[in-house]
């Protein structure tokens, strides 16, 4: 996705900004929808109010920025590679938890951090340092959790 | 109240559990995911075998402590380490990027020591007399508070009010998923198991607040937090001078908190988020809140800590708990035989509740020194700690905190796809704070919403239960007072700049 030029990120920021809303619309409409179902008239008056709320605010959002273009500075610049694979590693590290433990679902969940967020060349003594401080503070935080505060960690 | 009593307080085995309660609860506090509950809690069968005061100088230590150490994570990550440090993300965060983030934990220090103090006061003084307030507040008025709470929305939300509403009322609907407390009808499930249980809110509160920071922090080299040239520690001096020069918004905000802590029920957020509303009212031209500005977090801070002697009012008289982790030090002290209620102010177990007291306030002062020695090793951490490190470090302690809550995966699963949607509906202008408040403060205003309809619709008088009773008038008058004072400030600012143009 571009983002380098001004114009770019005008388009992106109304683009995702009509997107959001019509989103949160779509959101709204399908709380109604549930709300049909309950059995308890006293269970359906707040989500009716509030999603009635939301659908008048992103409809009236919708419409402001269709006819005045957003402001917003949209997705900006930066390393897409790095944010999908924090993301994946935290999210991989849940499904894996069960099979590997808490521990070793940690391990994932912090080594795909790492390359993330490592902006610096790598080396054998940066991969040292930097792995070896992660081991330290993930076995510190397990043993805390797990052993003092009584947690039960898969 | 005697001096036996302060006495007792003051024995050295009481200072040390103060002191060890203070360290221990800040440091816990400080983890985002561990809230001052789970502190107590957790410690509270270490209390089993000690004698009653002195269990519960630790526990009020231990809580007091937590509920400060929620600031660090709330300056120096954007994660509020406990949900009554949610409104101290507005100015500290900022604050702390531009290089001020040691000011700022300075800064929280005093607050909290401050709205430590008068809470526990008015616990010493005024009891039995504030415990009637609780009694005061019905359905209706938690109806109302709620609203007033969600009006922060129009202040937090300069210059894109309809994003802000639209963000509150998402909010609002993710508070209802689940079981509805009140006629247990299942909604906004779609046939899911995981989500009966509903949103936790500090998964909620880890994941719109840390994922979007730590996405934005690996996507580029630049540093975490930009540190000021030749500061080599805390500045506490500017720190006192700033917090002296707020001595009125450190008042007004200690007595919110410790009106609100009495009040069953609302807690440390709900305190922080009404402080932080009245401090940005009421604030000068001059004053940019949610940009880093220095009263904000006075404010929420003094409130949030205000509400530990507030809670413990309507504990100890009424045996009500004003706060969750009240509830488990009642629990607490029913297993040591200590029975609540005003006669504990008056008969023999008046020592105990006496030497809790000054216990309490001992330990709000040992919070200076230890918060501030614990709040220059965590700053110094943060901005020294490679940013290679720091991200997998924090994203492995969000996975654990929210697990630690309810011991589930799906709960970690839901933070990080709530950090997601709320990275991305962040950068077109739809923020995460108003989304929190309406999660936060959306149980409180439908239980009292739906129980006022209810009591209207039996006594034919509908419009009289909802805007008929004296405090409920006062809380809509200052609501609507804050939901106009922002667009009234915004044209008046708008007309000076025209004059000088």
């Amino acid at each position: 996705m571009s983002t380098d030029t001004p114009v770019g990120a005008d388009r992106q920021g109304q683009t995702g900004s009509l997107l959001v809303a019509g989103f949160f619309v779509l959101a709204g409409a399908i709380t109604l929808y549930d709300t049909t179902r309950y059995t308890d008239v006293d269970s359906m008056v707040f989500p009716r109010a509030a999603a009635t709320l939301l659908i008048i605010c992103s409809m009236l959002s919708l419409v402001s920025t269709w006819l005045r273009p957003s402001a917003e500075p949209g997705f900006g610049q930066g390393s897409w590679w790095r944010r999908l694979l924090l993301v994946a590693s935290m999210l991989g590290a849940c499904l894996l938890m069960p099979v590997i433990g808490f521990l070793g679902a940690g391990c994932v969940a912090f080594v795909g951090g790492l390359i993330a967020a490592m902006h610096l060349r790598w080396s054998a003594a940066t991969a040292f340092r930097f792995g070896g401080s992660g081991l330290i503070i993930m076995v510190g935080f397990y043993a805390l959790f797990r052993y003092a505060l009584h947690v039960p960690l898969p | 109240m005697d001096a036996g009593s302060f006495l007792s307080a003051l024995t050295p085995l009481n200072i040390a559990f103060a002191l060890f309660g203070v360290a221990a609860g800040t440091v816990i506090g400080s983890i985002p995911g561990l809230t001052a509950t789970m502190a107590v809690a957790v410690l509270v069968p270490i209390t089993f075998s000690m004698e009653p005061a002195s269990a519960l100088i630790l526990l009020g230590a231990i809580y007091t402590g937590a509920i400060y150490g929620g600031a660090y994570a709330a300056i120096l990550l954007n994660t509020p380490g406990t949900p009554s440090a949610i409104a101290t993300t507005f100015d500290g965060y900022p604050m702390a990027k531009r290089g001020e983030g040691d000011l700022a934990v300075a800064l929280a220090c005093f607050a909290s020591v401050f709205g430590g103090l008068v809470g526990a006061l008015a616990l010493l003084f005024l009891a039995p007399p504030l415990s009637s307030v609780a009694l005061a507040f019905g359905p209706v008025e938690y109806f109302w508070l709620a609203i007033f709470g969600l009006s922060l929305i129009a202040s937090l939300s300069s210059g894109n009010l309809l994003k802000g509403l639209a963000g509150g009322a998402f909010g609002l609907i993710l508070s209802t998923v689940g079981v509805a407390e009140i006629s247990a009808d299942i909604r906004l499930t779609f046939g899911s198991q995981t989500m009966i249980g509903g949103f936790g809110v500090v998964g909620a509160l880890i994941g719109l607040y840390c994922i979007p920071v730590l996405i934005d922090l690996v996507a580029v080299p630049d540093r975490h937090l930009d540190v000021k040239e030749g500061v080599k520690s805390v500045r506490i001096g500017e720190a006192a001078r700033l917090a002296f020069k707020s001595k009125f918004n450190l008042l007004r905000s200690s007595v919110i908190g410790t009106l609100v802590g009495i009040l069953p029920g609302a807690g440390g957020s709900v305190a922080g988020l009404v402080a932080y509303s009245e401090a940005k009212r009421t604030a000068r031209d001059d004053q940019k809140f949610g940009e880093g500005e220095p009263d904000g977090i006075i404010a929420t801070e003094a409130a949030n800590n205000a509400t530990v002697g507030g809670g413990f009012i309507p504990t100890l008289v009424l045996g009500i708990p004003g706060t969750p982790p009240d509830a488990v030090i009642l629990g607490a002290l029913l297993v040591q035989g200590v029975r609540t209620g005003p006669a504990l102010f008056q008969s023999g177990g008046g020592s105990i509740a006496y030497t809790f007291i000054y216990g309490l306030i001992i330990a709000t002062v040992l919070m200076l020194p230890v918060g501030l020695l614990i709040g220059r090793y965590a700053y110094k951490s943060i901005v020294t700690i490679p940013k290679a490190v720091l991200v997998p470090a924090v994203g492995f302690m969000t996975i654990i905190g929210t697990f630690a809550i309810r011991n589930s995966v799906s709960d970690v699963i839901i933070m990080i796809l709530l950090g997601v949607f709320g990275w991305i509906v962040g950068r077109f202008g739809f923020a995460a704070s108003p989304i929190v408040l309406g999660l936060i403060l959306g149980p409180i205003a439908e239980q009292g919403f739906v129980q006022t309809w209810i009591i209207g619709s039996a006594t034919n008088n509908l419009a009289g239960m909802f805007f008929g009773r004296p405090i409920s008038q006062a809380i809509v008058a200052f609501t609507l007072l804050s939901l106009i004072y922002p667009l009234f400030a915004a044209r008046r600012k708008s007309a000076q700049l025209n004059e000088h143009s």
